[in-house]
């Protein structure tokens, strides 16, 4: 994993966008320079309990988080931290991880029980 | 006016496909129960139209070739929970430009739960890419964050959501073709595992095999004694505010003003409504856009207006209890239950003197909740 989560601004108009797009949704301008997120603050969680299709699946959380410029991205959360926590953000494969802020990078493979 | 529903029909929906059975035959089923039900031979459809997430690789034209169905108009739409919309307006506009004179509009799926789960993983390329790898789960954990955002500034409690699961179910039990009819009690809802926080059991949408499939032709094509179904006003929406907003408004709030003046009727004229139900809280989001929940209080519509069947949404059941066959088809089994009602077939389940119906379609889970939706308003002619 490593530290941070990039994000797109757009050149023309300063928009912070994720996923990343082919033109901007508020200036249609098409350049993009990525920007690194380290850290968002959790609005909600969900505990992901079952798989469908999936005998084996084990539980692991996930929430919408907000950073500082108001872009709502969705994260796979590796510790029990909930609505209103500050949280570090991490990337593993193009997708974004988090964990409470000042704690330890979280470890690559998903917990085996879900948080209390 | 030259295009109206004349007739309605469905293939048997099951849990799990059985060897042999696949979307193509579900969906000649309901295509055959279809052409039947509109009294039209398969040589008089000129136009056909086509939603499908099993399909491929088949496509359109070769779902026409083994119908044996030669045709002048054809579409194959992707916009899943709202295709059935779609394909409904696309196939309006062919009859009344001239394009077609008998349409057929049918969908259906029969992905199996691990073909469902392999589609949910990569829907399209930000959920491959950026979800899955999170273990989402899929629709479920998407409409979970939005459930738990919904409660929050709605103060919604998960027996409001309760209500109108019983409430669907209890109307499921008049519906013959709903996979679950045996009533629901509080204390099942509230018991049912939880499958992804808030969400439990009973609030995701039960995956089936089936496929549906409608008629439209000019309405003196209609069967004798029966009243066509004409579309009052119809509307859609695609990518309304590109995944920045909270999800609680869905695109039917773009052009709900539009749709009722355009229907020439006002919210309070609808006898029933059939709201794409794949989660509750979009069901609840989709009938404040709509403006029939006239206060915006989604708690006491919740509780009374749904939940004590004082006012009829999903009169079959809705999705919630008569099964998705897919999104397309889960769809259209929508609009077949309005087209059902408005021509007093429905059967059990009837709503007295229904004459005025308003159905909708959501879907296409681009990231963070659904980019598309549709809605329009039908009415029964006398």
């Amino acid at each position: 994993m490593t530290r941070g989560f990039t994000v797109w601004r757009c050149m023309g108009c300063g928009a912070v966008l994720f996923p990343e797009r082919l033109l901007c949704p508020r200036c249609h301008g098409a350049a993009f320079a990525p920007e690194r997120v380290e850290e968002g603050v959790v609005e909600e969680t969900s505990t992901i309990r079952h798989m469908i299709g999936q005998a084996d699946w084990k539980p692991r959380v996930i929430a919408n988080v907000r950073t500082k410029d108001g872009l709502h991205i969705t994260v796979g959360l590796r510790d029990d931290s909930g609505p209103g926590t500050v949280i570090d953000l991490y990337e593993e494969a193009g997708a974004p991880f988090g964990v409470a802020k000042g704690s330890p990078p979280p470890t690559e493979s998903p917990p085996a029980e879900p948080p209390p | 006016m030259r295009a109206a529903i004349i007739g309605v029909g469905q293939s048997r929906y099951t849990r799990r496909p059985e060897s042999g059975q696949s979307a193509h035959t579900f969906i000649r089923d309901a295509v055959v129960a279809a052409l039947r039900d509109a009294e039209i031979d398969a040589r008089d459809i000129d136009g056909m139209a086509v939603a499908s997430f099993s399909l491929a690789p088949d496509t359109a034209v070769d779902l026409a070739w083994k119908l044996g169905l030669s045709l002048k108009w054809l579409l194959q739409d992707t916009n899943g929970g709202s295709s059935a919309m779609n394909m409904l307006g696309h196939a309006l506009r062919g009859i009344e430009t001239g394009a077609a004179s008998v349409v057929l509009v049918t969908a259906g799926d029969a992905t199996g739960l691990a073909g469902y789960g392999k589609i949910a993983a990569s829907y399209n390329i930000a959920t491959r890419d950026h979800l899955a790898p999170l273990g989402h789960g899929g629709p479920n954990g998407v409409y979970a964050l939005v459930t738990a955002r919904q409660m929050k500034k709605y103060g919604l409690e998960k027996a409001d959501y309760g209500r109108m699961a019983i409430a669907q179910r209890a109307w499921a039990a008049g519906n013959p073709n709903a996979v679950y009819r045996a009533p629901l009690t509080m204390e099942e809802y509230l018991g049912a595992p939880l499958v992804a926080d808030p969400l439990n059991r009973y609030d995701c949408v039960p995956v089936v095999a089936g496929a549906q499939a409608i008629i439209l032709a000019h309405p003196d094509r209609c069967p004798r004694g029966r009243a066509p179904v004409r579309v009052r006003a119809i509307r859609h929406s695609f990518n309304y505010d590109h995944q920045a907003g909270d999800g609680l408004q869905t695109g039917i709030s773009t052009f709900a003003d539009e749709l009722w003046r355009e229907a020439g009727v006002r919210p309070g004229d609808i006898d029933l409504a059939c709201i794409y139900d794949d989660y509750p809280a979009m069901v609840l989001a989709q009938l404040n856009d709509l403006g029939l929940i006239p206060d915006g209080d989604l708690k006491r519509f919740a509780q009374r207006e749904i939940g004590e069947r004082r006012f009829p949404v999903n009169t079959h059941g809705g999705m919630m209890s008569a099964g998705q066959p897919g999104g397309p088809a889960g769809g259209l089994n929508h609009i077949s239950e309005a087209v059902l009602q408005l021509q007093h077939r429905a059967g059990a389940r009837q709503v007295p003197n229904a004459r005025l119906a308003v159905a909708t379609g959501y879907g296409m889970t681009m990231y963070r909740y659904g980019g598309t939706a549709a809605a329009a308003v039908l009415e029964r002619m006398e």
